[in-house]
């Protein structure tokens, strides 16, 4: 029993789990690809991962409150479209950003507003508006796209500051912010709280609503900023940034070892997860070159760490 | 605990293994910097398509990988975005570049979106050149051209024109097109406004209909527009997946010969449609020398024997090829009709 | 076993609640629809509506099962895919020839096979269902690019494509499959032993372990169920098309499950009819078509996406009216 209870108080065997993962793919590489283990490879490669990562940050809570937001592609799109045809009609790009951040943000107060006023389970509202926002994107800039941003603002995108690239640095800036509101504040543990047992918290005069409202509008907000990122890395503002993006960012969140019950989960084990599945596509793409390869490979590691993580915690948890 | 964790590792290992197992024998190049010329070191080309797994683009890698094999110095490598992600595409790009190529050639799926992604590779010393469709300037050094958006739009609506009886019939005609945010097929719908509306034509363009791909959804939209508009007399299907959808729709529907559908795909998808009636033409070219060609140029630039303000191009089985400015021509669209679809198996 | 029944009596009542709050909308858009264009009520108009929604209402009475019992399956969008790349693989002359009618049963065993893993994964492997179907439908969307290897099937046999377009006395045969499938899957739930152990299942899982429910063969059974479905799914829809392309069943997932949580069900299980998800799907089917009929100019078309959207919210909110009209004040927690 002594070892037993050891291995079961443990908190972070999904983390190790990840870990293990991590270090065996960036193994391989060594062995096959030592080239892709360069900094300035790495470096580059990685500019294909920081509007999910950061997008991963709210879902992460709002996961861990028993919530989902499937509408971040769509709040992308909307961000992006009003950022193009604001410049279209001579705004400083700079300006422009900042409506479209704050477009997406109103974006996510309307889903917070359904989820907590009316009640409505987030995914159904969210499968809702993700399909109304897209479309209102489409329908705003009648699938137009606009481009030739000036070089300043591509900075935002493609520029390289201290050793590392601009959204880099905006994701590490939120995370770090994210992490000390759910570390130093009330606010993190009120989201486990609302995961676990909304009910109780309403009688423990926990602000549910208020901590849902928020959550959603950070969604909205961080989606705003993915996407003014992205326009300023590709240069161009179109409704179809950002399609399909909200699963590739659950994938990332529920590898990371957030439940999707709620309640359980860390920011850590989000980084690890969404590195994890950063490195797998990256080496897979680099070594085999075969798109298509890249899916199964994705599907079977979802499935397969958390696999790893349930062997290795036997009836810690139960399936719900 | 060790055995769980071992047991673990184990099926890593096969997870990757599988992968392994996918992909006969390393054909992926050893991870050669660009510069590092050596004797017989061998040409790394990457043929990127807009879509990986249309048969369009098969069609096209077939040509390619025949060149490759001619030459004989071209290790070629055929991949793209199974999705047709414009992003995902520029992320290949990127990946591809960093790897060492030599030469990338891409066909554009957003040339917005893909450019700066083009311009980074060229930064690097890549050779990159585009075919089957054009991208934003100074992104590549040459374009393998095979038609202009503008001619294969003008071919469409012309073939319709001509199918329907001539300049001076009038009648309703919609598009059904892939995604309302597609760039090609929005600089298409451009074109075919524009020639519709000009004096060759008398057609009245009702809708355009996106079908996201789909060819279900293309099948029931084309239903649906022959329902709400019954004065339509003609469809184009302009993307691979469209037309097929479009062609079945007019079929069940026992229109067969009342309503015209016409677009662009290859020969074998539509083959069914063009014996019996429901199409009369099916735009394309020759995909094959379209991969042979492009195949050729990225060689003879990473080569050095095609530089900037050449004005012909030998391309050897293909004989010689016109060079305008900075594009390769390959030659006119082609239309497959009853009488010479039978000739192609692509 | 009294009381149970009654429970689920009144859960059967709060489900038909929704069924009525969408057919009152589905009434209002064709009234709409019919009033601009009088062909939207034709016969033809009609059979076509119905032959689209088939499949997707098989699906949905999959998938609706296992929602019900707290679970979910969004692996079915990737799962058709490959299951229609196999099918024009195994009956293409071209391929490999099999008869048609061996083909269909390997297509309904693949599928059974395939939810079955999926199930295994879920009630024996404790992996959370949404990542498991969530992987498959990942690793299922790589396969059939490797089974189709770039090519389309194009030589779909007449045995085959029957089964996609014919029709038997007057009935096309996906809507007859689609009728059949549907009350089936309404006696299943509202009179079997095992329908009965479904909802316990979803409404209380500790509740459903304690009484001695084989929770984990259930949840076995059903995403075996819905596995089942795609594959007959698959057959009478893919050979409507002459072509077999690689991006089929794309984005299906979320349709799905759209129609099966506008339909009333509630995706924390135990709760929800199968009337009302044939309601919503018929529904979300109708909404595209119907903007077509309507003629709203070609700038509409851009706004088409966002006008679905709306509709799946307006239902929702229609739906959480009513019952707070009935109760005074209500959860509309759905």
């Amino acid at each position: 029993m002594g070892e037993g209870g050891i291995v079961r108080s443990f908190r972070y065997w999904h983390e190790i789990v990840l870990l293990v993962l991590i270090g065996v793919v960036f193994a391989f590489a060594q062995m096959f690809e030592p080239r892709f283990l360069q900094l300035d490879v790495q470096r580059e490669l990685s500019t294909h991962i920081w509007e999910i990562a950061i997008l991963c940050l709210p879902m992460t809570l709002i996961i861990i409150t028993a919530g989902i937001d499937l509408s971040v592609g769509g709040m992308m799109a909307l961000c992006a479209v009003t950022l193009g045809m604001l410049f279209q009609r001579g705004l400083s790009p700079w300006v422009a950003a900042t409506m479209g951040i704050g477009v997406a943000t109103l974006c996510g107060v309307l889903n917070g507003l359904v989820v907590t006023r009316i009640r409505v389970h987030p995914l159904i509202v969210t499968l809702a508006t993700m399909a109304a926002f897209r479309g209102a994107a489409e329908g705003l800039s009648l699938a137009r796209p606009v481009s030739s941003f000036p070089e300043a603002f591509g900075w935002l995108g493609q520029g390289v500051w201290w050793g590392l690239p601009v959204p880099a640095w905006c994701f590490m800036g939120l995370l770090l912010l994210t992490a000390s509101a759910v570390g130093l504040s009330r606010w993190g543990s009120y989201c486990y709280a609302v995961g676990m047992n909304p009910e109780a918290c309403r009688f423990a005069a926990v602000p549910v609503n208020r901590v849902l409202l928020g959550l959603y509008a950070f969604s909205g907000f961080a989606s705003g900023l993915a996407a003014v990122l992205f326009v300023a890395r590709r240069n161009t503002a179109k409704a179809d940034i950002g399609m399909g993006i909200e699963l590739l960012v659950i994938t990332a969140v529920v590898t990371g070892g957030v439940s999707i019950f709620g309640g359980r989960g860390n920011l850590l084990g989000m980084v690890l997860g969404v590195l994890l599945i950063h490195e797998t596509r990256e080496f897979v793409s680099w070594r085999w070159s075969r798109d298509e390869l890249n899916f199964v490979v994705m599907g079977l590691l979802l499935i397969l760490s958390v696999l790893l993580h349930r062997w290795l915690t036997p009836a810690n948890r139960n399936t719900s | 605990m060790k055995k769980r964790s071992g047991l673990g590792l184990i099926l890593v290992g096969i997870a990757l293994g599988v992968g392994c197992g996918g992909q006969p024998g390393g054909e992926g190049p050893e991870g050669a910097a660009p510069g590092t010329a050596g004797e017989d070191r061998k040409v790394t080309f990457y043929l990127v398509p807009k879509k990986k797994g249309l048969p369009y683009f098969s069609s096209c890698a077939e040509g390619a990988r025949a060149a490759a094999a001619a030459l004989g110095n071209v290790e070629l490598i055929y991949d793209g975005p199974t999705d047709g992600s414009p992003e995902k595409q520029a992320a290949m790009i990127e990946t591809f570049a960093l790897k060492g190529a030599d030469v990338i050639a891409v066909s554009p799926n957003d040339p917005d979106v893909v450019g700066p992604a083009m311009r980074k590779a060229r930064e690097k010393g890549v050779h990159v050149i585009t075919w089957d469709a054009d991208g934003v300037a100074d992104s590549r050094e040459f374009f393998v051209n095979q038609a202009t958006a503008q001619a294969i739009a003008y071919g469409m609506v012309d073939t319709m024109v001509r199918d329907l009886g001539g300049a001076e019939v009038s009648a309703d005609v919609a598009i059904v097109t892939a995604y309302l945010t597609a760039a090609n097929q929005n600089i298409w719908i451009e074109h075919m406004k524009e020639r519709l509306a000009s004096s060759a034509s008398q057609l009245n363009l009702v809708a355009v209909k996106p079908s996201d791909e789909d060819q279900k959804l293309a099948f029931s939209v084309t239903q649906d527009l022959m329902k709400a508009y019954p004065a339509i007399k003609g469809f184009f299907g302009i993307s691979s997946v469209s037309f097929p959808g479009a062609a079945e729709a007019v079929r069940q529907a026992g229109k067969t010969g009342e309503i015209l559908v016409t677009g662009l795909a290859t020969p074998n998808s539509m083959r069914s449609y063009v014996e019996d009636g429901t199409v009369k033409s099916v735009v394309l070219w020759n995909t094959a020398e379209l991969g042979y060609l492009t195949v050729l140029v990225g060689e003879a630039l990473a080569t050095g024997t095609l530089s900037a303000g050449a004005t012909e191009f030998d391309a050897g089985k293909l004989g010689k090829k016109k060079v305008e400015g900075d594009q390769v021509i390959l030659g006119d669209i082609m239309v497959f009709t009853k009488e010479t679809i039978g000739d192609f198996d692509f | 076993m009294d009381r149970f029944s009654k429970s689920s009596r009144w859960i059967a009542l709060m489900g038909r609640n929704r069924a009525y709050g969408i057919f009152g909308l589905i009434t209002l858009t064709v009234m709409v629809a019919t009033a601009v264009s009088p062909s939207f009520l034709a016969p033809a108009n009609v059979n076509d509506l119905l032959v689209q929604a088939a499949p997707i209402v098989i699906m949905a009475c999959g998938v609706m099962v296992v929602i019900l019992t707290a679970e979910i399956d969004i692996s079915v969008g990737s799962m058709m895919g490959i299951l229609a790349a196999t099918l024009g693989v195994l009956t293409s002359p071209r391929h490999l020839d099999w008869p048609v009618p061996l083909a269909a049963l390997a297509i309904m065993g693949l599928g059974a096979g395939m939810g079955a893993v999926n199930g295994v994964l879920v009630a024996f492997g404790k992996v959370p269902s949404i990542i498991v179907t969530l992987g498959m439908l990942t690793a299922f969307k790589g396969g059939t690019e490797f089974i189709l290897e770039g090519g389309w099937i194009t030589d779909l046999p007449e045995g085959l494509r029957f089964l996609g377009t014919g029709s038997i006395l007057s009935i096309p045969i996906s809507v007859g499959v689609a009728l059949v499938v549907v009350g089936f899957t309404g006696w299943l739930l509202s009179r079997t032993s095992f329908g009965r152990r479904v909802y316990a299942v979803g409404s209380n899982q500790t509740a459903a372990l304690y009484a001695g429910i084989p929770v984990r063969w259930v949840k076995l059974l059903t995403f075996t169920w819905s596995g089942f479905l795609v594959g007959v799914a698959v057959l009478v829809s893919a050979p409507q098309l002459s072509v077999i392309d690689s991006g089929f069943g794309t984005g299906y997932e979320l349709l799905v499950v759209t129609c099966v949580v506008v339909g009333g069900v509630a995706i924390s299980g135990g709760v929800g009819t199968v009337a009302g998800v044939v309601m919503a799907t018929l529904l979300m089917t109708m909404i595209s078509t119907v903007l077509i009929f309507l003629k709203l100019g070609e700038n509409a078309t851009y706004w088409s996406r966002s006008i679905q959207g709306c509709f799946i919210l307006g239902a929702v909110l229609l739906d959480h009216w009513l019952r707070s009209q009935k109760r005074g004040w209500g959860r509309g927690e759905s």
